[in-house]
């Protein structure tokens, strides 16, 4: 499940994606062309720099930039980061288990299936990279422009 | 090209057991249109470094079940144990055999191969050195030090590891070398390096009754752990961090085994447990987290991920207790010859002075080559030297691809040479034990086979 948590944060990354290289945004600057709360934004640029997604400089002329060229972020790495284990329902991951109130675990065919779910999911965000996700949202936007035209 | 257009010839140098099981592999579709040429320089195949060795005490440190040749097929080591007498009459999970046997066994799959592959000629053993791999318009010619060639469409190079000493060129020898003759038994020893070939040293020096004072040194002065059955930890990819910062991947190593621990179960169930995706996680990691881990993390980790059998764990207790064997933490400041021995300057962790010991031969149990380019196989060096390849980022092996193409000096995977084994340690990290060479043997032994499929039908 993705997130509020994991989906600001990847709104942050595609925003720093989209600058010139090397370029520190604000984080103001993020919070309000992507409207997220910016203390919310805080904290998780503050997770996404421990794992080394991102880096910071302090002060007058400080902010963030990406610590990677967007093509090798990919977008499984800082989902696990920012959401822990990928997985459908709680209890479908290993290390952040946590049991339903409502049914057995061994006997649950629904965990049983969203196990292989998550298998699926890591096999398609870890192969994409943060440049493919800026870029396929340019990609939306031209192809509507062009079936507006 | 070769003796029938459209049949794919692929020529392995390198027969030690990478080079077999690759062999093995490659032969195992009996539709397969290929025809592999073997080529080893050693007079017996599938031995290489790691198998050569005839004593009884230098067991193997992974369970019958993980050294099987085939990685579909667990159970084919296990069985041939049986077929000779030789296994024993214990859990094969548990069982560490000697690891002669394991190159009896290589020897006994390479000829059973020669035996089924002889009416069709799909399999050539060649007990000759390999000088040099060029690439041609069409393949490749893999010249070898009697003069002649090997002419085929694809080299893969399986070379194993580095042959020479590293550490201390020209003064010290790698153990179980040509220059690892008998000495005096009561003179001291230093050996560099304190993980598991250091234990195979001074278990070699101990059956030849050596008595004399025997230093191991390493920065840190750490000793692999013991062996011990448990339950490793069941994992998914989907749960395992990557492409973080090494900082961060430790961290979540430790809450990981902290957590396992207060669960009843061992720091071993979680170093087992992501075992499968030791690969994957070494390839996400960018090139500062690789170089951080190999600079300061990975003496830590090989402790804990190369662990010793319970019974040879126990012998070298004994040795560290009664001072048979010393462990000394520190770095090895200089050596030079003195008279019929060395002159080795040590300098302990911590500790501002030097001190020099007199010993009468240096061991290099170092482990992975600093400097691959500077290192003793021709080959790979005139491969680099002609733009052919390149070394890894960390200049631990050659830059090859997922699938094991080597990497051209100007960036381009080739299509005509690939490598396998310990050579592919910057891609692969963990691929010097047979479980990730099969494995590895499996997965190209597919992509070359359905090459295969192309030629032939283009031809």
């Amino acid at each position: 499940m993705l997130t509020k948590k994991g989906k600001y944060g990847l709104k942050a990354l595609v925003h720093l994606s989209g600058l010139p290289a090397g370029q520190l945004a604000f984080v103001n600057d993020i919070a309000v062309a992507n409207n997220i709360p910016k203390k919310f934004l805080d904290a998780i640029l503050g997770e996404l720099r421990n794992a080394g997604f991102v880096q910071s400089r302090k002060g007058k002329d400080g902010g963030y930039r990406l610590a990677r060229l967007p093509a090798d972020i990919k977008i499984g790495h800082v989902v696990r980061v920012l959401d822990g284990p990928l997985a459908p329902i709680p209890c479908a991951s290993r290390t952040q288990y946590q049991a339903c109130e409502d049914c057995e675990e061994a006997t649950c065919q629904v965990r049983h299936m969203m196990l292989e779910v998550r298998q699926a999911i890591a096999e398609v965000l870890d192969n994409r990279s943060l440049a493919e996700m800026r870029d396929a949202a340019n990609d939306d936007i031209l192809a509507d422009i062009k079936y507006q035209i | 090209m070769t003796e029938r257009s459209g049949r794919l010839a692929i020529v392995i140098v390198g027969g030690g057991a990478s080079g077999v099981l690759l062999a093995a592999h490659l032969l195992h579709d009996p539709d397969a249109d290929i025809r592999v040429t073997l080529i080893e320089k050693r007079p017996a195949f599938g031995q290489g470094i790691a198998y050569s060795t005839t004593l009884d005490e230098h067991v193997l440190n992974v369970s019958a079940f993980g050294m099987s040749a085939y990685a579909d097929d667990p159970e084919h080591f296990w069985r041939w144990l049986n077929s000779q007498g030789l296994a024993p009459e214990k859990n094969p999970r548990k069982i560490y055999v000697p690891r002669h046997f394991y190159a009896d066994y290589l020897a006994d799959v390479l000829d059973g191969l020669r035996r089924t592959e002889a009416p069709n000629g799909r399999l050539h053993t060649v007990s000759e050195e390999c000088v040099a791999v060029a690439t041609t318009p069409s393949g490749v010619d893999v010249r070898l030090a009697n003069g002649t060639s090997v002419i085929g469409h694809v080299a893969v190079l399986a070379v194993g590891h580095e042959e020479h000493a590293v550490v201390g060129k020209d003064i010290a020898i790698r153990p179980g070398s040509e220059a690892d003759t008998a000495i005096d038994p009561d003179a001291p020893v230093l050996i560099l390096g304190t993980g598991l070939s250091m234990v195979d040293t001074w278990v070699s020096l101990a059956a030849r009754g050596h008595r004399g004072r025997t230093i191991a040194l390493s920065r840190r002065g750490l000793i692999s752990s013991i062996h011990r059955k448990g339950k490793p930890i069941r994992l998914d990819l989907a749960d395992v961090p990557l492409g973080t910062d090494l900082s961060y991947f430790v961290r979540w190593f430790r809450d990981l085994v902290r957590e396992t621990e207060r669960g009843g179960g061992d720091w071993r169930d979680v170093v087992d447990g992501i075992r499968p995706f030791n690969q994957r996680i070494w390839r996400s990691w960018p090139a500062s987290a690789r170089r951080r881990f190999i600079e300061h993390t990975r003496a830590w980790w090989d402790v804990h991920r190369h662990r010793m059998p319970p019974e040879l764990h126990e012998r070298i207790t004994h040795a560290l207790a009664d001072g048979a064997l010393e462990l000394v933490a520190g770095k090895l400041a200089g050596a030079k010859r003195d008279g019929n021995g060395f002159a080795a300057t040590i300098r302990r962790r911590g500790a501002t002075e030097t001190q020099t010991l007199s010993v009468a031969r240096i061991y290099d149990c170092t482990g992975i080559s600093s400097d691959l380019a500077a290192g003793s196989n021709p080959i790979v060096r005139s491969l680099i030297d002609r733009g052919l390849a390149r070394p890894d980022p960390l200049r631990i092996g050659l830059d090859v691809t997922e699938s094991c193409a080597i990497v051209r000096g100007d960036g381009q995977p080739s299509e005509r040479l690939y490598a396998i084994g310990p050579l592919t340690r910057g891609a692969f990290f963990e691929i010097d034990a047979i479980p990730d060479i099969r494995m590895q043997c499996a997965m190209l032994a597919r992509n070359l086979t359905a090459r295969a499929g192309l030629v032939a039908q283009a031809g």
